[in-house]
């Protein structure tokens, strides 16, 4: 490891995630979400399907940085994983977010090789390789970065204790890092919470709504 | 216990389909119960923990293949040594395939698989329907493993795998659903629409789309995802 | 710092002047109901048949500013995107502005020949600022409603906006404010940048604001069409 994963995790690097709450702000409308149990519950949930479909992919698109052929292989694959339009919206536009800090942070070829509107965890795996980190380190900041915004999320929503909050999401660290270990293990991991895909289509077509996704 | 099950179809003379290979051994037998229909019988209580069906289809350019079957298959835990069963479909499909088997109960303490991998061709269609129950009735939940691969011509359009029961990733209070279903379709039925209901998502695919609907009740889950298709007469109540 | 290594490596050779060659980008920012909104839209009125120009808008919850120019027909819909700010609406300006430079860039691409985007923020308090990694210059709308003291209390968006707006003059007489001591403030703390009294509903066009504008994009070779 190096600080460079510092700096990836780091929620006020400017790639746009606070602008997303990872299906916490239609989970808190549905009900689903309303204390501090439930949200844990709720980021659970999340780091083991979508967090652990994005460990995967990251990890691997660590591995592939600036093969074109590959990463583009990896986008297909994450496009199959994320069914729901609105999350495939979210997950590109985090993607461009990153890919623009990246390239300015990390000036490597590798970010050439990326495809058009990359998915997040694509330009985060590269960003890993650019940043000189290791396939491990990009599936665990990417494991990191499921539950650490939906966190901070939450707790703007809530107005809940942002001591709480940090304890659940400290707390939840041993689970992170199993995500983070099994997604290197197995082949490309495809959780998928069909919940999470629903709240995310019921938010999209909203008109009141503090973020974007 | 190993279970085979192979299925041909192939297109014949005057545009219709023939079955040249229709075979199985172990615990399922197969029957032709129509010109392009095939219906799985269970010869045997289970599966059991333990125990792996392999299904493999074929449908070949030009053929239709339906299969379905008879009865809703239980699957039971092993004895002694915790095991999951398994059942592996994989179909490579330049026809139509429309499978669509019965509702998979899984009891208390066992866990199954449930695996289904989809080749298409240039001109293959699919339409798959899952339904899953878990726990008999009075009886805690048991696991479901669901995994869907389906690709055209080497390009992956869905793959996820949804986990539900105890200690599964996608099934936590307040939301830990007993039954769910789930219809993928994908050949000339293009909607970009996404459609939502109660406990029921429609989403959008190269082709086709994916249907799930989830809840308590069987019967009531698998009329909101028959709702969800595209032409159907009702719509999910909000 | 490794001996080797010098400060350059650290810095890209970059400054905000030179960022883009695209559009002019202004920054509206100020408190909830000092008059961005209005300001934009007298802005989009008085200057559309200049600059080809569009709008950014960063609603804290509903897409509700975006709507009110749309339903204005100030400017054609394809030519509004209204962000997100995810209960940040000071984040999203300043701190990571992300959201915002894809707000724009969506807009220069649907546009190329787009010369001028107004970026108005969601309401916030006196210390919003924008990041000019964002904009190039940036006004803060205030009221006289506010109180005349707001001008002396200061805060970033008062003391450091490159113009400093004091919207609703007409209301003066009404809440007591003394517009002679807005002026003098502002004055004393701006450090010799622009302040405006402006009364929106006494000039609907926005007139002197959008003569400032103008100077600001000839400052860098715009031409008025």
């Amino acid at each position: 490891m190096t600080a460079a994963l510092l700096t990836l995790a780091d929620s006020r690097l400017p790639a746009g995630g606070h602008t997303h709450s990872g299906g916490v702000e239609q989970a808190i409308a549905a009900g689903v979400v309303s204390d501090p149990g439930s949200l844990a519950a709720f980021l659970r949930r999340r780091l083991n399907t979508s967090g652990a479909v994005a460990a995967g992919l990251a990890a691997a698109a660590c591995d592939a940085a600036g093969d074109a052929v590959r990463l583009a292989h990896l986008d297909d694959e994450a496009d199959a994983r994320t069914p729901s339009p609105a999350l495939r919206r979210a997950s590109r536009q985090q993607g461009r977010g990153l890919l623009r800090v990246g390239r300015r942070a990390w000036p490597a070829a590798a970010w050439d090789a990326l495809p058009a509107f990359p998915h997040h965890p694509i330009v985060l795996g590269v960003a890993a390789a650019a940043g000189g980190l290791g396939v491990r380190d990009a599936a665990q900041v990417a494991a990191y970065l499921s539950i650490s915004g939906p966190a901070t999320a939450a707790q703007r929503l809530l107005a809940m204790d942002p001591l709480t909050v940090a304890a659940v999401t400290a707390r939840l660290a041993p689970d992170v890092d199993d995500v983070a270990a099994r997604a290197l293990t197995a082949a490309l991991p495809a959780a998928t919470d069909p919940l999470l895909d629903l709240l995310a289509e019921v938010h999209a077509a909203r008109k009141d709504r503090f973020f974007a996704s | 216990m190993k279970t085979f099950v192979e299925v041909v179809a192939r297109p014949g003379p005057g545009g219709r389909t023939v079955l040249p290979v229709v075979r199985a051994s172990g615990q399922l037998a197969v029957r032709r119960t129509g010109p392009t229909s095939v219906h799985l019988v269970a010869t045997a209580f289970g599966p059991l923990g333990g125990d792996d069906a392999e299904v493999s289809l074929v449908v070949e350019e030009g053929a239709t293949l339906t299969v379905r079957s008879v009865a809703a298959a239980i699957a039971l835990p092993s004895r002694g040594e915790v095991l999951p069963s398994a059942q592996r479909i994989t179909a490579s499909v330049g026809g139509t395939l429309d499978l669509g088997l019965e509702p998979t109960v899984v009891a208390a303490c066992a866990h199954h698989l449930a695996e289904l991998t989809v080749e298409l061709g240039a001109a293959g269609a699919l339409t798959a329907t899952e339904q899953v129950l878990l726990g008999r009735t009075g009886e805690e939940p048991g696991r479901w493993t669901g995994t869907v691969r389906v690709a055209r011509d080497g390009r992956p359009l869905l793959h996820t795998t949804v986990g539900l029961g105890p200690c599964q990733a996608a099934w936590l209070p307040p939301v830990a659903p007993r039954a769910y279903a789930s219809t993928v379709h994908i050949g000339n039925h293009e909607t970009n629409d996404v459609l939502t209901g109660e406990d029921a998502v429609r989403l959008p695919l190269p082709g086709g789309w994916v249907a799930t609907a989830w809840g308590t009740d069987l019967h009531r889950v698998v009329r909101a995802a028959a709702a969800l298709i595209p032409g159907a007469p009702v719509r999910v109540p909000a | 710092m490794p001996p080797d290594h010098d400060l350059d490596d650290y810095v890209d050779p970059y400054s905000p002047g030179h960022r883009h060659g695209g559009p002019l980008r202004v920054g509206l920012g100020g408190p909830v109901g000092s008059g961005k909104t209005a300001l934009a839209a007298a802005l989009c009125r008085t200057l559309g048949a200049e600059y080809d120009l569009a709008v950014v808008t960063n609603d804290i919850y509903t897409t509700e500013d975006a709507d009110f120019l749309r339903r204005n027909a100030v400017l054609p819909d394809d030519r509004i995107e209204a962000v997100q700010t995810g209960c940040c609406p000071h984040t999203a300006i300043r701190d990571d502005i992300t959201a915002n430079l894809d707000a724009v860039e969506l807009l220069e691409s649907r546009h190329p020949g787009l010369e001028l985007v107004l970026v108005e923020s969601g309401g916030d308090n006196l210390t919003a600022s924008f990041s000019y990694g964002l904009i190039d210059v940036q006004v803060f709308v205030i009221d006289v409603a506010g109180g005349d003291k707001v001008p002396r209390k200061g805060g970033p968006g008062v003391t450091a906006a490159d113009l400093l707006v004091v919207n609703k003059t007409d209301l003066a007489p009404m809440v007591g404010a003394d517009l002679d001591v807005m002026r003098r403030d502002s004055a004393a703390v701006r450090g010799g940048k622009p302040t405006l009294l402006i009364s929106l509903r006494e000039d609907p066009t926005a007139a002197s604001v959008a003569q400032w504008v103008r100077e600001q994009a000839r400052a860098r070779g715009l031409q008025t069409a």
